[in-house]
């Protein structure tokens, strides 16, 4: 019998909104797949398109980055500035033929533990249906 | 269109640096930038020129492009103003460079007049190299031929294939806003009839200099407009061509592996590349340099793993830094040594990307670079 597919997606959120929410869900036992590997990070502005870009290239069945909705930044527009660094990094790997519905942007602020939960089971369900990355097979990545 | 026109003397080149020289006497700028033959005779480099008789060896429009000016300049103006007043002679491209640049407060643009001139192209370094002799008269049939130019198709040779590929799909050859450079002054060459170039101001500083060189700015003919903006028409034809060509050849994870898997991970693209910004090179930090246990075991769970590693990742995490700004200059092509077809490829996805933020790189200092700047509401496809 076929092993069941269960995705790996790197999150990459931010210490003030997404991880507290990720805490939130945590402590009020809300059931999700175990699929997120979670990276914390203190704003979702750290987040280098190319750091994305490497963890999907390793073979990640899909990379999240998650942070404040926009307006309620820790450091007030740091969200702003990954949205745009997002679309760059969309917009080049749709031109290269690349699966960008792998990647997602998502805003998750502190008291959201329900909408951490909905997120994470989505994009689950979502990366399930793709299918595993075919990245991860490639000797030259 | 307004501006000076300046009546050729021997040649298009000599008449552009009889220009500096006057403008050196009359001190409207102290120094110059330009290529100059090196000693051997068979490439160029850029010098700063100080002293008027080294002009004898300058050559405003070299057949290759051995530096891109753009780094040149900002290795003297990367540190803030300059205390002399410079002029700088160089192709749109590499003017389109230094504004972006400028942007990200490397190269100081105060007491800096940028000069461009129409471009006919540049030949491929490496064909340079093999016969310089030939490759220079080949040049020059292709620069002379505007003056040539009896209104017919294939007068023109512009652009023709003996030219760098890249060359040949741009469409931003020239300055002004037509070729969406921000030079100060732009030096017309093409569609001039009449023995004639033109100098037309694009900034203030451009209106000045020819004030304080006593030349007259009046209505030019429409010549050189006329005959630039069909020029444009037929290279934007062209370039959408070749980037249909190349999509199939490029586009998908197997395509994009096969055209990187020549890459020896030299990283001259990027050494060479007028607008990689960045000051540490991300791909050349500490972060890349991971445990052998970290390799064993990707070669472990893929059956093996090709070294250097991470080549399409150096490559597409350039494009995520860069792209916005990439002006299609050739120079990362130029400078790879498995002739992989780099500026093609970047300056497609760099089309594309800039297309997103409606920005075009170089064509205006207002013009903030797309990542330094943002809207509040805007970009929510992008969000689920």
């Amino acid at each position: 019998m076929e092993k069941e597919f269960t995705p790996k997606i790197v999150g990459f959120c931010c210490n003030w909104c997404t991880y507290a929410a990720a805490d939130l869900a945590g402590t009020s036992k809300l059931k999700m797949p175990s699929s997120l590997a979670v990276i914390r990070v203190m704003c979702s502005s750290r987040i280098d398109p190319t750091l994305i870009l490497r963890a999907f290239l390793r073979g990640a069945d899909g990379v999240l980055l998650a942070g404040c909705h926009p307006g309620d930044c820790h450091y007030e527009k740091g969200n702003y500035y990954a949205r745009r660094r997002f679309v760059l990094l969309k917009s080049v790997v749709e031109t290269l033929g690349l699966d960008s519905e792998r990647l997602q942007l998502s805003w998750i602020g502190a008291s959201e533990g329900p909408r951490f939960q909905q997120v994470v089971t989505k994009f689950t369900e979502k990366i399930k249906k793709m299918g595993p990355n075919p990245m991860l097979e490639k000797i030259s990545l | 269109m307004k501006g000076t026109k300046l009546k050729v003397t021997k040649s298009v080149e000599k008449t552009i640096v009889n220009f500096l020289e006057k403008g050196l006497d009359k001190k409207c700028f102290d120094i110059v930038l330009i290529p100059l033959k090196v000693p051997a005779g068979d490439s160029f480099a850029w010098v700063l020129v100080q002293d008027k008789s080294l002009l004898a060896d300058a050559n405003p429009l070299p057949p290759v492009m051995t530096v891109q000016g753009a780094k040149a300049l900002s290795s003297v103006a990367r540190k803030g103003k300059m205390s002399k007043r410079i002029a700088v002679v160089m192709r749109p491209c590499e003017i389109r460079a230094v504004i972006e640049l400028s942007k990200s407060n490397q190269i100081d643009l105060e007491n800096i007049l940028l000069i461009s001139i129409d471009c006919p192209g540049a030949l491929p370094l490496k064909n340079y190299i093999e016969n310089p002799k030939e490759s220079e008269n080949k040049f020059n049939e292709i620069l002379r031929s505007a003056q040539n130019d009896k209104g017919t198709q294939n007068d023109i040779q512009w652009g023709n294939e003996s030219t760098r590929p890249i060359c040949q799909v741009c469409d931003k050859f020239t300055g002004t806003d037509i070729g969406a450079c921000q030079s100060d002054l732009h030096i017309g060459i093409l569609g001039v009839k009449d023995g004639n170039i033109s100098l037309i101001p694009n900034s203030k500083k451009g209106e000045d200099i020819l004030n304080e060189m006593s030349f007259p700015v009046e209505k030019l003919s429409n010549n050189w407009e006329n005959k630039v903006k069909e020029l444009v028409k037929v290279r934007k034809e062209k370039r959408e061509k070749l980037q249909e060509e190349l999509k199939p050849q490029i586009v998908g994870l197997d395509n994009l592996l096969e055209t990187f898997s020549t890459c020896i991970n030299c990283q001259n693209c990027q050494n060479v590349c007028p607008v990689c910004y960045c000051r540490q090179c991300y791909f050349e930090s500490e972060k890349m340099k991971l445990t052998s246990d970290d390799y064993l075991m990707r070669a472990e769970s893929k059956g093996g793993l090709v070294f250097p590693p991470d080549a399409l990742l150096f490559h597409i995490g350039r494009m995520t830094h860069m792209s916005l700004s990439c002006i299609g200059c050739g120079a990362c092509e130029d400078a790879c040594p498995m002739s992989i077809k780099v500026a093609q490829i970047f300056s497609f996805v760099g089309d594309k990307s800039q297309e997103v933020f409606n920005y075009t790189p170089g064509k205006s200092i207002e013009d903030a670079l797309p990542l330094k700047v943002f809207e509040e509401d805007e970009f929510h496809t992008v969000e689920t």
